[in-house]
């Protein structure tokens, strides 16, 4: 894609998605928002990752929600099978199928949006509006923290297995293996912590005022105006559902 | 809801009033949302996915999450700042590494837990509603339960307060306590957002409450009761395991810690014998 997006535009774009998929529940939709995604993920090189994440969050909520809804709906009617209190109906398999295309649609949409978003993009976007500053900083940081802090630990478990730690065994031998990864790991990610808190005081990350930036991302005023147009999309969509099935006994 | 004030304000710091009328709204919306989908659960899911519950259930709870983030973030001071990305990386890694043992339980909110006995209540709520924030980046699926999490972080900070991580007994039954309130939070989220939980284990459990007749928000959230309590009376043990592994010198450079005396020990400035 040679468009440029700017990161609240693709936000803008993957959340209205997710809204509306939420309000239409229809799975036709729910399948065609998911399969968009995903030739998305193909045209821009994020498919392999897009889908592996998804497939690892969605597999075990696809066989749950067979499980449950598939052998065991009381509210269903149409009867399709039944051994002893599990009964296969209509009703609940239909009710799977939407609830799970559903939840793939709004995984696929995010998870296609976080793997291509750019990272400092995004928090120079932030920071430019009046967006708490900290909040930019506790993303970046642990997006960053993140792959390191997987390398420290396998330092660790190393280290500690060269001092004859042993994973195996029963639940106590186990538990203590944790306790001697756990600790010097979480030992070392506190000290840091205090260390970057003195730098970045002395840099003035707490006082107040506004922040500039040294990236500077591109609005064009089509995007915003995308941007709004979505807002309004989504808005209606979800007073649309509202007044559709708004609960007719209401609260009591 | 008659709620304690969720930052520690300093003495002659002018905290002011908006912060605190945002985290009341925030705690109220949560509040809100919870009761309106308790008394207007669809009688019969049968007609349909409960598309109007998982908006009312998503908006209200995601407001009422970033309303506590809006409200806390910015009065927090450096130095607890710093440990928000910590906590984060730690409720993800730590997870995983329970996961690696084999142990039947999956763990997630021990940075959450570890930064509101350390930092307290406010620091607990704005660590767990950001937690989910950014580990939606990775697996949208806990973007919604933002406000649980939220609430995990408040009470591990209450708990911290109250003094009931000083006696060591005390600190599984406050996780307990806490896993009982947060579990019946949550619960909505699952029965309406996603239709049941993600993990084959739990949708055992609640396909065991739907074959005796139960309605999907009552059996997820006994299936919450009976598993949330256990999993987080482990999370509170192992949150004050590390608390009282690290050096004195750490700890009570929290205000926090020394102004509620949360850990018991004396502050490392006296003379140890």
């Amino acid at each position: 894609m040679t468009l440029r997006l700017h990161p609240f535009t693709a936000l803008t774009a993957a959340a209205c998605t997710a809204v509306i998929t939420t309000a239409a529940a229809s799975w036709p939709l729910s399948v065609a928002v998911g399969l968009a995604s995903a030739v998305l993920a193909v045209r821009r090189g994020v498919a392999g990752r897009v889908l592996s994440a998804a497939a690892v969050i969605l597999v075990p909520l696809f066989l749950s929600l067979l499980v449950l809804h598939g052998l065991f709906f009381p509210e269903g009617h149409t009867v399709l099978a039944a051994w002893g209190p599990a009964r296969v109906t209509a009703e609940g398999l239909r009710f799977a199928l939407e609830l799970g295309t559903r939840t793939a649609a709004c995984v696929l949409v995010f998870l296609l949006f976080s793997f291509t978003v750019s990272v400092p993009d995004l928090v120079s976007a932030l920071s430019a509006r009046r967006i708490p500053p900290q909040f930019g900083f506790v993303l970046a940081s642990t997006l960053t923290l993140l792959p390191a802090v997987a390398g420290r630990l396998e330092r660790i478990r190393q280290a500690q297995e060269t001092r004859g730690m042993v994973i195996r065994g029963g639940l106590w031998s186990r538990a203590g293996a944790l306790r001697l990864q756990m600790i010097p790991l979480v030992l070392a990610l506190m000290d840091d912590a205090g260390s970057r808190a003195q730098a970045l005081e002395a840099r003035g990350f707490g006082s107040p005022g506004p922040r500039t930036s040294y990236r500077d991302v591109a609005d064009p005023p089509a995007q915003r105006l995308f941007r709004a147009a979505a807002f309004v999309l989504a808005a209606a969509a979800v007073a649309a559902r509202l007044v559709v099935s708004w609960p007719a006994g209401g609260p009591s | 809801m008659s709620q304690p004030a969720l930052t520690v304000t300093d003495p002659g710091q002018a905290a002011g009033r908006g912060r605190r009328l945002l985290e009341i709204a925030g705690a109220a919306s949560i509040a809100a949302t919870y009761v309106f989908l308790v008394l207007t659960q669809p009688a019969d899911i049968a007609n349909g996915p409960a598309s109007f519950s998982a908006l009312v259930a998503l908006g209200g709870f995601l407001l009422g999450a970033v309303l506590l983030i809006v409200a806390v973030l910015p009065v927090l001071p450096t130095s607890t700042l710093v440990l928000i990305p910590v906590a984060l990386v730690l409720n993800v890694v730590l997870g995983q590494l329970m996961g690696s043992t084999g142990l039947p339980f999956y763990i997630d909110a021990i940075g959450t837990v570890l930064i509101g006995v350390l930092a307290g209540p406010a620091a607990g709520a704005a660590t767990g509603a950001l937690s989910s924030i950014v580990w939606s980046f990775f697996n949208p699926t806990v973007l919604p339960f933002a406000a649980g999490a939220a609430l995990i972080g408040f009470l591990a900070g209450m708990a911290a307060r109250i003094g009931l991580f000083r006696r060591f007994y005390l600190a599984p039954v406050a996780g307990f306590i806490t896993g009982i309130l947060a579990g019946v939070v949550s619960a909505p989220i699952a029965a309406f957002v996603f239709g049941g939980t993600s993990g084959l284990g739990t949708g055992a459990i609640v396909s065991a409450f739907r074959a005796m007749g139960d309605t999907l928000l009552a059996a997820i959230t006994k299936q919450a009761l009976i598993s949330d309590p256990m999993d987080k009376g482990i999370v509170f043990t192992i949150a004050a395991l590390l608390a009282y592994a690290l050096p004195r010198r750490t700890t009570f450079q929290f205000p926090f810690v020394r102004r509620f005396r949360v850990l018991a020990g004396k502050a490392p400035s006296a003379p140890d014998a």
